[in-house]
């Protein structure tokens, strides 16, 4: 299939950037979307011009490198599927394609379509963590878990860490992602010893990093390639409140 | 230990703080419902409401009422501001192309018909409240209640009011912006508080937009019934 593509080019984070058009012919319905963009800059390289930079890393859905806004919706228009594993077959001859880079101050665009996604580490580093005792490991069965609760972190812990609820959220919200984290550990056991603690220093530092604030669209959640519900972030409202009212955080 | 300034600032609790206010004025409109359906009783009935309200206490519910409904507003509106402000600059360029998936008309345009009720209140105020517009129809006529007790004749001034077909549109589309706001605002302000969970997520996000309508419709049944000439002087 033939296929024009409207791609955002930006030079460095200080350089204006602009949406370039490109047209690709004989694109088969068997790659996936970054094989097609590995096509156009082999293309581009033959040409001598400068490849389109963007992330990626396990192509296999699992990593949360990959990310591209294509359409106007984060990794493509098929639900819960990362860029990477979005095939061409989803769209047909013909088709303009917009690629555009998450937008979001706390994402500073580096080149084209490579965004700086620090400001997820940095919420992690404020309380994505369990305390443990040294030593030996524990006996795997030490700590009972039932299985709701295990469920229900597996469910939390899918997330990828890939951004796409920022950038699907109309306030750049990081909600979801920090909501995952922290529900994630609040389902657990081991997770219980910094659980009022975690939610107040992760959302303050979400406000630092310059995220928005969550208006309760759910866009993050009809984005998320993992499907992570927003039932996470009312739990995170709740730990978060129950830290400021308990004043342990 | 964080300083309690730090954790007010921070958008997490002023969105606690917009979700109360919210509710708590919800509860309130509610309330005043309940008191404008009884126009459908008659002018006994509400004349008799109204000035129970203005006397309870000595005045002194009356005002605190107010006093309370001054300051959720003012919370409400202020942390609407300091959030919108904050969520602009959130994302300072814009997609070329956003296709939405699960926002609604009504959840997008909150700040809009937020401001615009701001206005309605103040106009509804200047009618019902302070008589400084269609002041024609301001309670200059009094009411003989069952008791002997003489009292502004409230209901014939909503009467006379909603008999303007002009009037009665105002009050309509302002009642179509209160369903509009409610209708992303009740579901929201749960969650929100994280009241939600898996079980009560549905419930939540069904049962706040059906209680907008039901909120809207109740209060466009007063104006509606009037000017149809269901209910008269």
């Amino acid at each position: 299939m033939n296929l024009r593509l409207h791609i955002w080019r930006q030079a460095g984070p200080n350089d204006m950037g602009m949406l370039k058009t490109y047209d690709i012919a004989n694109v088969s319905e068997h790659m996936s979307f970054l094989e097609m963009l590995d096509v156009l800059n082999e293309g581009l390289i033959a040409k001598g011009e400068i490849p389109v930079a963007f992330d990626h890393d396990c192509r296999e859905g699992i990593c949360g490198t990959c990310g591209m806004v294509i359409n106007g919706r984060p990794h493509g228009p098929v639900a819960r599927t990362t860029a990477c594993q979005l095939h061409m077959r989803t769209f047909k001859d013909g088709d303009e394609i917009y690629i555009e880079p998450w937008r979001a101050k706390a994402f500073p665009v580096l080149r084209d379509l490579v965004v700086d996604r620090g400001s997820f580490d940095r919420i992690i580093q404020k309380g994505g963590y369990v305390s443990v005792n040294t030593g030996n490991a524990q006996d795997g069965n030490a700590t009972p878990i039932s299985k709701p609760d295990a469920d229900r972190a597996m469910d939390a812990a899918a997330c990828i860490g890939c951004g796409a609820c920022v950038a699907a959220c109309p306030n750049s919200s990081a909600m979801l992602f920090t909501a995952a984290k922290v529900g994630h550990l609040a389902s657990l056991p081991q997770g219980q010893a910094e659980r009022s603690s975690r939610a107040m220093e992760m959302v303050l530092q979400m406000d630092a990093e310059g995220f928005g604030s969550c208006t309760n669209h759910y866009e993050c959640e009809a984005a998320c390639p993992k499907g992570i519900s927003a039932e996470f972030i009312a739990q995170m409202n709740r730990d978060f409140v129950t830290s400021a009212l308990g004043g342990k955080a | 230990m964080k300083a309690f300034g730090e954790i007010w600032r921070s958008n997490l609790f002023q969105k606690w703080l917009m979700a109360i206010t919210g509710l708590l004025l919800v509860l309130f409109l509610l309330g005043h419902l309940s008191g404008n359906l009884l126009v459908f009783l008659g002018p006994a009935h509400l004349n008799e409401y109204a000035h129970g309200l203005r006397t309870m206490g000595h005045g002194a519910v009356l005002w605190g009422a107010r006093l309370g409904l001054l300051a959720f507003f003012i919370l409400h509106v202020s942390s609407a501001i300091t959030l919108s402000r904050r969520n602009r600059q959130a994302r300072p360029q814009k997609y070329v192309k956003v296709e939405a998936r699960s926002s609604t008309l009504a959840s997008r345009t909150m700040l809009y018909s937020g401001l615009l009720l701001i206005s309605y209140v103040l106009y509804h105020l200047a009618h019902f409240t302070w008589g400084a517009v269609h002041s024609q129809h301001y309670a200059q006529v009094s009411y003989i209640l069952p008791s002997g007790e003489v009292v502004p004749d409230v209901y014939t001034m909503v009467v006379k009011s909603f008999s303007e077909p002009l009037i009665v549109i105002l009050y309509l589309l302002s009642m179509v912006m209160v369903g509009l706001h409610l209708n992303h605002a009740i579901s929201s302000a749960f969650q929100t508080m994280g009241v939600t969970n898996r079980r009560i997520m549905p419930l939540v996000r069904v049962g706040g937009p059906a209680l907008s309508v039901i909120i809207a419709l109740g209060f466009s049944a007063v104006p509606l019934a009037i000017i149809l000439g269901f209910v008269k002087i």
